[in-house]
């Protein structure tokens, strides 16, 4: 994929052009929105309000990490979703586990040949996660989702939340201590794998 | 240890420190072993994180034109007929507005005449209107005149009414005057006549189908394209 030929086309008013960089994006998008709202038809929402905005916004992209332009994208969906949750907050209808999760299924991008039981790992993992990302600040858990889960760098973060690269590293620092505390009261609920872990770095 | 050192520590795990401080950090760490700890802290929370796997997207998220409000592209044609359709709505409703200021301005003057705008006219205006059959009077006088009748016959109180309201009595013939002339040199004076306008709404509504028209075959077309 030429991605500069593709949003030089998508700039121009090529939708299919568009449409290949989100094919590729999506994922990334997706799992981004899934993550600061933590809730999946929410993150859909705000996955496809993000990309209709970039779309109509393009122009303005004058080069630099095409990710990270949509990751600013995507976090102003999500922050627009959250103020409005906060106006008008909702019920969810699924039920919930004892520690206020819902109890969903998630369905995994990779590795179809996981085991029940490495299912029920990662499910366990996750939703102690996320619990613990719901708990900080929004500030600090946009920079972990972003430098931690999707891999950017703290320059593309930086970019993309518009805010110093110094602000990015303490943000970073205290959100990474802050899910150690969390994550440590869901030791007996981690994967073996994550408790030897913890017994090693500890 | 303090926040700067946290923050050392998380970039140092990154490798977003220069190597001057990542060597002077390697030599803490050698010996501060509180250090190693909270450096173990945050790589475990890293790792954690690193760890999560990736969920896949619910649905493709793939835009169409509609979703996007994209319009497909006109024909030159179109441009035209939006710009003369446009002159055209603008033109009929200034004829419109011109049409009622001439109305306005020649009916002003008239009321002016007969009652001379001043607050006694209005009250004159009232035995203007109890004396209508003085308008009758010349009427009834006429045949008195074409009569072979002796001339110096004293004058009726009716006709002498109605010779003095001529002078006497200004305002209330003024004023019927005033109301009843204007009418028809205004409706025949406009300065703009109701042919132009017709002609204007002609071309305000052929243009606006001609556009809708163009518009609809447009998208029939783009849509067959995609």
């Amino acid at each position: 994929m030429n991605e500069q030929a593709l949003i030089h086309d998508a700039q121009q008013g090529n939708l299919d052009a568009f449409n290949t960089l989100i094919i590729h994006y999506q994922d990334s998008v997706y799992n981004t929105a899934l993550r600061i709202l933590g809730d999946e038809d929410q993150a859909a929402d705000a996955s496809q309000e993000a990309f209709i905005s970039a779309f109509k916004s393009i122009t303005s992209f004058r080069g630099g990490s095409f990710k990270a332009w949509l990751m600013r994208t995507v976090t102003n969906a999500c922050y627009d979703e959250l103020r409005r949750q906060k106006r008008r907050p909702t019920t969810p209808l699924e039920p919930d586990s004892d520690d206020g999760e819902e109890m969903d299924s998630p369905r995994w991008l990779a590795d179809p040949n996981m085991t029940p039981d490495q299912k029920a790992e990662a499910d366990e993992l996750e939703h102690a996660i996320q619990h613990c990302l719901n708990n900080l600040p929004l500030e600090f858990k946009t920079v972990v989702i972003m430098a931690d889960i999707q891999g950017m760098d703290y320059t593309e973060v930086a970019t993309s939340i518009r805010v110093p690269l110094g602000t990015i590293k303490s943000r970073l620092a205290r959100a990474r201590l802050r899910l150690r505390e969390c994550l440590r009261g869901f030791a007996e609920l981690l994967p073996a794998s994550f408790r030897l872990e913890e017994g090693n770095t500890t | 240890m303090n926040q700067r050192d946290v923050e050392l520590l998380s970039a140092y795990l990154d490798g977003e420190l220069k190597p001057s401080d990542s060597a002077r950090l390697e030599a803490r760490l050698k010996t501060d072993r509180e250090l190693v700890s909270v450096m173990d802290d945050l790589r475990a929370a890293r790792n954690l994180l690193r760890r999560l796997p990736q969920r896949r997207a619910p649905r493709n998220f793939t835009l169409t034109r509609k979703m996007v409000g994209q319009n497909p592209p006109m024909p030159r044609a179109y441009s035209g007929f939006r710009f003369a359709t446009a002159l055209a709505t603008l033109l009929f409703v200034f004829t419109f507005g011109v049409n009622f200021m001439a109305s306005q301005l020649a009916a002003a003057p008239a009321t002016g005449m007969g009652g001379g705008g001043d607050v006694s006219s209005f009250a004159q205006e009232a035995p203007a209107a109890a004396e209508v059959p003085a308008t009758e009077a010349p009427a009834t006088e006429a045949p008195a005149e074409l009569a072979p009748m002796p001339t110096q016959q004293p004058p009726s109180e009716d006709s002498v009414r109605s010779a003095e309201t001529p002078t006497g009595k200004n305002g209330g013939v003024g004023n019927a005057n005033g109301q009843d002339q204007p009418q028809v040199p205004n409706e025949a004076q406009v300065p703009v006549s109701s042919v132009w306008q017709i002609a204007l709404a002609g071309i305000a509504v052929f243009g606006a189908l001609f556009m809708l028209l163009i518009r609809q075959s447009a998208f029939r077309r783009w849509r067959s394209k995609e």
